[in-house]
């Protein structure tokens, strides 16, 4: 969100159409949202017969989040243009998330015997040593 | 704020206390029209459909299939009643708190002693150098105070309002002291920025932001704080759940050997979704989270074209009806700060009427999956609050000092924040509504 000279494909974007990237962005997120709506009003994916799996909405969930908040952080907010500093200073956090996410793993009830290896210690290092 | 201010004259606060009044009145008439007028129609049916119910429940010639049509109607009537009640009742609050911060920050300083330069220090303001403030200072005490005596300032309310406990005055006293200082800090922190022409930023001189804004630094270091804030929510949520027999993990065979159908936890989303284990759900449950959703999105973009509007050296009025209502630069950045207002209110207004629908189906903050949803979801919609109580003065600066592209980093700045809302929202909406 600050004043940079629109290039790359904000000025294709810019030049084709006479809308800058905050409109196509503003659309680019509508849709999205609508996307992500309708993945939980259906149970079936319109105009066949196939379900609509906890795992496709979940896979949906996730994949838009990621994109809208790509949209709104890197354009709305402008990280995409501004100086890396600011990108670092966001993103700082997301290595507590990561521990906390990994915390969440390690102390579920299923860790020991559902998780795979690479994202659990070493269970056996007191037996083995 | 910075040097290099233009002269503003007292009388200009006298606007924002006619601000309140407006905001008040608009208030009143949304309570009278949909809490005492549509609501009170809605309790009459309402009304009706209980008792008919009830003396169904009686009737020993009715079946159980009309007693169970008999008490949808009575539920649907309720649910119909709160909606309008509600509404008005939120409309009603949050316009009295928008009067009350408008009004007495503008009355603080319409009755201050004139500024020559716009600060009262004795300086001449035509230079670069940075006077430094208290504000922040005097906010944050009252902030301290305010939530030290907030469990008594609670009890000391329901007390008041009958709803258990014994009023005890004291009680209202430290909170209403942290009130009172907040509201002077923020006065004086809106008369520091009114005369703000933009030149004088500060800018860091060190490393890391060495070159940058001060305040957009500043307010990328709050926001990282903030996601702190949502990320322990979130994990919570995420570790919590892992333990649920819910819905989703029953069908999966994922609860404990012998877990029946009556073990099922249920969340937020399956009284909200269609096909909810709740079986309350359908379009009209989903629908206030779904319209707060685009809200948010609709109005993080009009706070981006009210930047846009007023960096733009070159602007020109839109044609066609849009003219009407952005004829110039300076209405048209007001303009969209307070459509900005409006989608954010409307989003309180509809998370309290989808609260309250909650509640009456039987999800308590009493629950487990209850609290973590209304604290979570709470958290999110206080930063809303609090964000557009900022965007009031914004409005009110934008209405009379007004903003160009030299000062529209305040819009930029505050920008910042109200995207970050936005993005804590495209994690709880799936997490909490969706899944």
């Amino acid at each position: 969100m600050g004043e940079h000279a629109a290039t790359g494909l904000e000025k294709w974007l810019l030049d084709k159409t006479g809308k800058d990237i905050y409109f196509w962005n503003f659309q680019v997120l509508m849709f999205f949202t609508l996307f992500e709506v309708a993945a939980v009003f259906f149970t079936e994916i319109p105009g066949t017969s196939i379900a609509i799996t906890r795992f496709m909405v979940w896979g949906i969930l996730i994949v838009v989040g990621i994109i809208k908040g790509y949209g709104i952080a890197a354009y709305f907010m402008h990280l995409r243009g501004d100086p890396r500093i600011y990108t670092r200073t966001a993103l700082f956090p997301v290595l507590f998330v990561l521990l906390m996410l990994w915390g969440i793993g390690l102390s579920n009830p299923e860790a020991i015997t559902e998780l795979p290896s690479w994202c659990t210690p070493d269970w056996d290092y007191a037996t083995k040593r | 704020m910075s040097g290099f201010n233009n002269h503003v004259d007292n009388s200009v606060w006298g606007r924002a206390v006619l601000m309140a009044g407006a905001i008040l009145t608009i208030g009143i008439v949304a309570f009278a029209a949909l809490g005492l007028g549509v609501g009170s129609v809605k309790h009459d049916t309402y009304d009706d459909a209980k008792s008919v119910y009830y003396d169904a429940m009686d009737d020993p010639t009715v079946s159980e299939e009309e007693l169970a049509h008999l008490h949808h109607e009575e539920i649907d009537a309720h649910l119909s009643y709160l909606t309008y009640w509600v509404a008005g009742l939120t409309i009603l609050i949050i316009s009295v708190i928008y009067a009350i911060f408008l009004g007495i920050g503008g009355f603080i300083n319409s009755i201050q002693p004139q500024d020559d330069h716009g600060h009262d220090d004795g300086h001449d303001d035509h230079h670069d150098e940075h006077h430094g403030s208290a504000s922040p200072i005097i906010f944050c005490i009252g902030v301290l105070l305010f939530l030290m005596g907030f469990p008594d300032f609670v009890e000391a309310l329901r007390a008041l309002m009958s709803q258990g406990g014994t009023f005890v005055f004291g009680d209202l006293v430290l909170s209403t002291i942290g009130l009172a200082i907040i509201m002077v800090g923020v006065a004086n922190w809106w008369r520091e920025d009114l005369p703000f022409i933009g030149h004088g930023e500060q800018i860091a001189t060190s490393a890391p932001f060495e070159g940058e804004h001060i305040r957009k630094a500043g307010i990328w270091v709050f926001i990282m704080s903030e996601v702190m804030v949502f990320a322990t929510f979130f994990s919570s949520y995420l570790r919590i759940r892992t333990e649920w027999c819910t819905k989703w993990a029953f069908d999966d065979g994922k609860c404990s050997v012998g877990a029946t159908e009556g073990d099922i936890v249920l969340t937020a989303s399956d009284y909200l979704r269609p096909d909810g284990a709740a079986g309350t759900g359908d379009f009209w449950t989903m629908l206030p989270g779904a319209v707060n959703t685009f809200a948010l999105i609709i109005s993080s973009y009009t706070i981006v074209l009210a930047l846009k509007t007023a960096k733009a050296k070159d602007w020109e009025a839109p044609k066609g009806v849009l003219r009407f209502l952005l004829p110039d630069k300076k209405t048209a950045v007001r303009n969209y700060l307070i459509a900005t207002l409006l989608l954010g209110s409307m989003f309180i207004v509809l998370k309290l009427v989808e609260w309250s629908h909650l509640v009456a189906e039987g999800f308590t903050v009493g629950t487990v999956q209850g609290s973590i949803f209304y604290v979570a979801t709470g958290a999110h919609g206080l930063h809303v609050f609090v964000g557009l109580l900022i965007m009031l003065y914004l409005v009110f600066k934008a209405d009379t000092v007004g903003y160009d592209e030299d000062n529209g980093q305040g819009i930029e700045y505050f920008g910042l924040y109200w995207h970050f809302v936005d993005l804590a929202w495209v994690v709880i909406f799936p997490a909490f509504y969706l899944y």
